[in-house]
């Protein structure tokens, strides 16, 4: 009888064993949505003009990346803990938030998004994962969705809402990722969480004095210049072009994270 | 000799020439039409580079001012201002997120002189959420200085210029949108002193009107988010002096003393409207209008363009309260537009007298029924009183005050007031009439079979010579032929009506 | 045995010193000497030159340079770029010039290939010795850019919107100053050129 109680327990570990690593797994997986081509307006015409942005297929993060993810990855890439990264990729203010250089600490949550982190630093984490940061145009056609359209811009009354986010002071408690409402294709906290950098951010050429609209110093500038942006009604995305026009790509701040997009295996039709 | 004389001549000429140029204030030019010079604008606003130690500029938060720079030599004047993105109060209950320079609204008082060099450093709190920069309207250069101070939260900026007009600027924040960032309180004021300074005050205050727009409604509690579309329609919800409704009213009103001069340097960062600003009670002796060099004297209600200034000044000779407000009045009443000043000390009555008479006015109508009425008073007083003095009397008090509901053939209006003519609710019983006119009368009543259901209200102004007289005239009118009633019977009535007012004991 | 094992051992240790002591002597070159925090030869890059040889940003260390960015089928501010470097060549004597490098690196790899850059090289008559074109991977022209603040975009028609700046680097790699205005000699510029080429190179 001792023989199969034998082959019994080790079956049990096997399964045990099984089970474990498929968690693990799960723990490692993140979720990327398919985002179509697509042709759209856009607030950064590729002609200075009013020509629209057009978009390759691509699958972008469901959620922003948190403290635990980028906790597991300053773990295991030592040359981007706080205190070790050099100041030409971080400013001082990397991480300033996190209770140790490799750990984010009690006060804050593993499924807060990750802030206080620069360019080359969410660069850095995205091609570790096997994907880079989003383009402008990438972010903005995705963050023109609500829950039922994929273009709801015109809708002032949407407008209004996107705007809320930005009338709550800073001070309030950072809520974890996943929680505000998904739109039409399944990427959560495009507004109302942070401020997300993307690939191309020292593209957004609008000139610091907002007011100067498609007016560019030629000698500062070579071809167009400074852009004249679009959509000003829309005074979410002005905001959100303000912002990252007003970064470096070392800067971290609070309230800036970002999420990760990969290419597709399909070729784009 | 004649030589000589000549020369004596041509001399005291030049001599007067000379004197007449230098007694010409500033280096401009001088208008060839009215004679009047000017100060030579930036060309002539360079004083050279700035000599001594450099200075740290004193800033005030609002209302107060800095002190005069008392220099009379071109200085470095280093600025070091923070932006700030605050919740507060913007009406009682009502809290608003604002934007801020140096965490009030409107921003911190900068001072300098002219042809001060100004090393201005922006800052801005790494809890912001969004970038900001700074114009002022004091700086020749691009932008007036806002490409050169765009700041990332957590960051800072730094820039030169060097004021070459005198004058009292409005400063604000240009970052995209510009109209959300000057909406929601990014704006303050620099004075550039001219050369001489300004003249010596008692009292110098700090004002700055701003509208607001949320989309709530005025005064609706809570939190209460910036509303584009009332913005870009120009329809705002509050229109208020220092970022907040009271923001310098009751115990933080402005002071000062009878015999006082006060100067109030007062801006208008906007975003939108013009104000028409106005000091309740007071003349400005001396405006300095668009916060320029030239000064208007006597002026009641001076215009603000939005972003922009004007210096006023005026002396208190009586105390009181003084209102500052937008005279656009409504927006003072229903939006907030209302400041106060308030001055203490020994009135004045050769200046203000204050209310002497406070008497009856009984206008046309008094005329007529004043001496039917002042008889019947008499007859009563001397006990003398008649049935047709009664009836006299009453039908003047009647008129006027009766007749209204009643109608002058005391025939009522059908279904709403009942008639007293032929009435059988009134001759059943007059000391019932008279509680009516006492009392009031409310709920069902059937009079000549008809049924009233109203309201009428006790005639509180009547007193019982009154009453008594207007009840005898019904009673004797339009075909009625009833009593009389005295005084001594409303007397009686009224008791009961204060008796049957008051719960059983 | 055991003595010709001793005898390589005290050779191998003597070598090691004598190295060290050369590269004490040229701590530039030294393998011990960190780059500063904000030297921008800290980025994991290669670039290729006109003549297809690798230059990576390590390997820039030990000379001053002017570095900027452009792409060759630009028509009106690149060749501009190159007009401004040679004013300011002007202003420097002629052992300050030979002492400074120029290395314009190209925003658009895909069309700027080592042939082209070649041709741009003859074209405009510039000197290997003191000139250089270089072109980074696609997916490292973001890096470079943003290492040195400088902004671009490409537009539908496939010209590029960029900021002109010609950035000074000291031998460490660090940013010393920036030129932002073509076509002007920039006094103060060329006051830090001559500064940074006045420097000893420090361990």
């Amino acid at each position: 009888m001792r023989a199969p109680l034998a082959a019994m327990l080790h079956l049990s570990l096997l399964c045990a064993g099984l089970l474990l690593s498929a968690l693990a797994c799960a723990a490692q997986y993140v979720k990327y949505v398919t985002i179509p081509a697509a042709s759209f307006r856009t607030a950064l015409p590729p002609d200075g003009k009013s020509a629209s942005a057009a978009t390759s297929t691509f699958r972008m993060r469901a959620m922003p990346v948190t403290n635990g993810e980028y906790q597991s990855f300053v773990r295991q890439h030592v040359e981007w803990r706080r205190g070790q990264v050099a100041a030409l990729f971080a400013d001082a203010g990397y991480l300033r938030p996190w209770a140790a250089n490799d750990a984010f600490g009690p006060h804050l949550h593993a499924g807060q998004p990750v802030t206080h982190v620069s360019w080359f630093a969410a660069d850095a984490y995205c091609r570790s994962e096997g994907a880079r940061l989003p383009t402008w145009y990438e972010w903005e056609l995705v963050a023109a969705a609500d829950e039922q359209r994929k273009d709801a811009r015109d809708d002032a009354r949407w407008r209004e809402r996107m705007l809320r986010w930005y009338s709550r002071p800073s001070t309030e408690k950072l809520a974890a990722v996943g929680k505000t409402a998904k739109n039409l294709y399944g990427v959560y906290d495009m507004h109302g969480l942070v401020w997300e950098w993307v690939e191309d951010f020292t593209g957004i050429m609008v000139s610091t004095d907002n007011r100067e609209q498609g007016d560019p110093d030629l000698r500062k500038f070579c071809g167009a210049g400074a852009i004249a942006v679009g959509d000003r009604e829309n005074y979410a995305v002005q905001m959100r072009l303000a912002l990252l026009s007003s970064l470096q790509a070392a800067y971290t701040t609070g309230n800036l994270g970002f999420r990760c997009v990969r290419e597709t295996r399909e070729k784009a039709s | 000799m004649f030589v000589r004389a000549l020369v004596v001549v041509m001399v005291a000429m030049v001599a007067m020439l000379t004197l007449a140029a230098c007694g010409k204030k500033g280096d401009g030019s001088t208008d060839s039409v009215s004679g009047v010079s000017d100060t030579g604008g930036s060309a002539k606003g360079d004083f050279g580079p700035p000599q001594g130690e450099p200075i740290k500029a004193v800033l005030t938060s609002p209302p107060n001012v800095p002190p005069p720079t008392l220099r009379d030599k071109p200085a470095k004047v280093i600025v070091d201002l923070e932006v700030r993105e605050i919740e507060q109060e913007i009406s009682e209950g009502v809290r608003y997120t604002f934007w801020t320079f140096g965490g009030t609204v409107p921003g911190s008082f900068i001072r300098v002189r002219q042809g001060d060099t100004v090393e201005f450093h922006l800052k801005n709190h790494p809890d912001s959420k969004m970038p900001h920069n700074i114009d002022l309207h004091g700086v020749t250069g691009p932008g007036g200085g806002a490409a050169s101070t765009f700041t990332a939260p957590g960051h800072e900026s730094q820039f030169t210029f060097k004021a070459l007009n005198q004058g009292l600027y409005v400063y604000h924040c240009a970052t995209a949108p510009v109209g959300m960032h000057v909406a929601n309180g990014m704006y303050g004021l620099i004075l550039v002193e001219p050369p001489e300074g300004m003249s010596k005050v008692d009292h110098e205050y700090y004002v700055m009107q701003g509208d607001f727009y949320t989309t709530g409604k005025y005064r609706e509690k809570g939190v209460q988010p910036f509303d584009m579309e009332k913005a870009i329609d120009e329809h705002p919800t509050y229109v208020v002096f220092n970022g907040a409704e009271g923001a310098l009213t009751g115990d933080k009103a402005l002071k000062a003393k009878v015999g006082e001069t006060v100067r109030m340097y007062v801006g208008n960062g906007g975003p939108n409207l013009i104000s028409s600003f106005h000091v309740i009670g007071e003349i400005f002796d001396k405006v300095w209008f668009e916060g320029g060099t030239r000064f208007q004297e006597n002026v009641q209600t001076t215009l603000i363009p939005a972003g922009g200034s004007a210096i006023g000044e005026f002396r208190i000779e009586v105390p009181g309260t003084y209102i500052l407000v937008d005279h656009s009045i409504t927006r003072a009443f229903n939006k907030g537009a209302i400041a106060m000043l308030k001055a203490d000390g020994p009135e004045n009555k050769a200046i203000y007298s204050g209310k002497e008479v406070d008497a009856v006015y009984l206008a046309e109508r008094a005329a007529s029924n004043l001496a039917a009425v002042s008889q019947a008073t008499k007859s009563a007083e001397a006990g003398t009183l008649t049935l047709n003095e009664q009836i006299k009397a009453g039908e003047a008090l009647y008129a006027g005050t009766c007749s209204v509901c009643h109608q002058s053939n005391g025939e009522g209006l059908p279904g709403v007031f009942p008639p007293l003519a032929k009435s059988d609710y009134l001759l059943a019983d007059p000391k019932r009439a008279i509680g009516a006119v006492v009392k009031g009368l409310s709920g069902k009543v059937t009079v000549n079979g008809k049924e009233y259901n109203s309201v009428m209200p006790p005639m509180a102004q009547l007193n019982d010579d009154e009453v008594a007289n207007i009840v005898t005239y019904a009673l004797n009118s339009w075909g009625n032929k009833g009593a009389a009633v005295s005084a001594a019977d409303v007397k009686k009535v009224r008791a009961q009506a204060s008796v049957a007012s008051k719960p059983s004991e | 045995m055991t003595r010709q094992r001793g005898f390589n051992a005290v050779v191998a240790l003597l070598s090691c010193v004598i190295s060290l002591l050369f590269g004490l002597a040229d701590p530039a070159h030294s393998i011990s000497a960190p780059l500063p925090p904000d030297s921008i030869y800290q980025l994991p890059v290669t670039l290729k030159d006109q003549d297809g040889k690798p230059r990576s940003m390590l390997s820039m260390r030990g000379q001053a340079q002017i570095i900027t960015m452009i792409y060759t089928h630009c028509s009106y501010v690149c060749p501009m770029t190159i007009e401004t470097l040679k004013a300011v060549d002007a202003q420097l004597a002629p052992d300050q010039k030979a002492r400074l490098h120029r290395l314009l690196v190209s925003l658009d790899p895909k069309r700027d290939t080592v042939p082209v850059l070649k041709k741009m090289m003859d074209e405009r008559q510039l000197d290997a010795k003191h000139w250089t074109l270089a072109r980074p991977a696609p997916s490292d022209v973001r890096k470079l850019a943003a290492v040195l603040g400088i902004q671009y975009r490409q537009l539908a028609n496939k010209e590029f919107n960029h900021s002109s700046a010609l950035i000074l680097l000291d031998a460490q790699g660090r940013v010393r100053a920036r030129l932002i205005r073509l076509g002007q000699v920039d006094r103060d510029f060329v006051e830090a050129v001559k500064a940074v080429l006045g420097e000893r190179p420090r361990p």
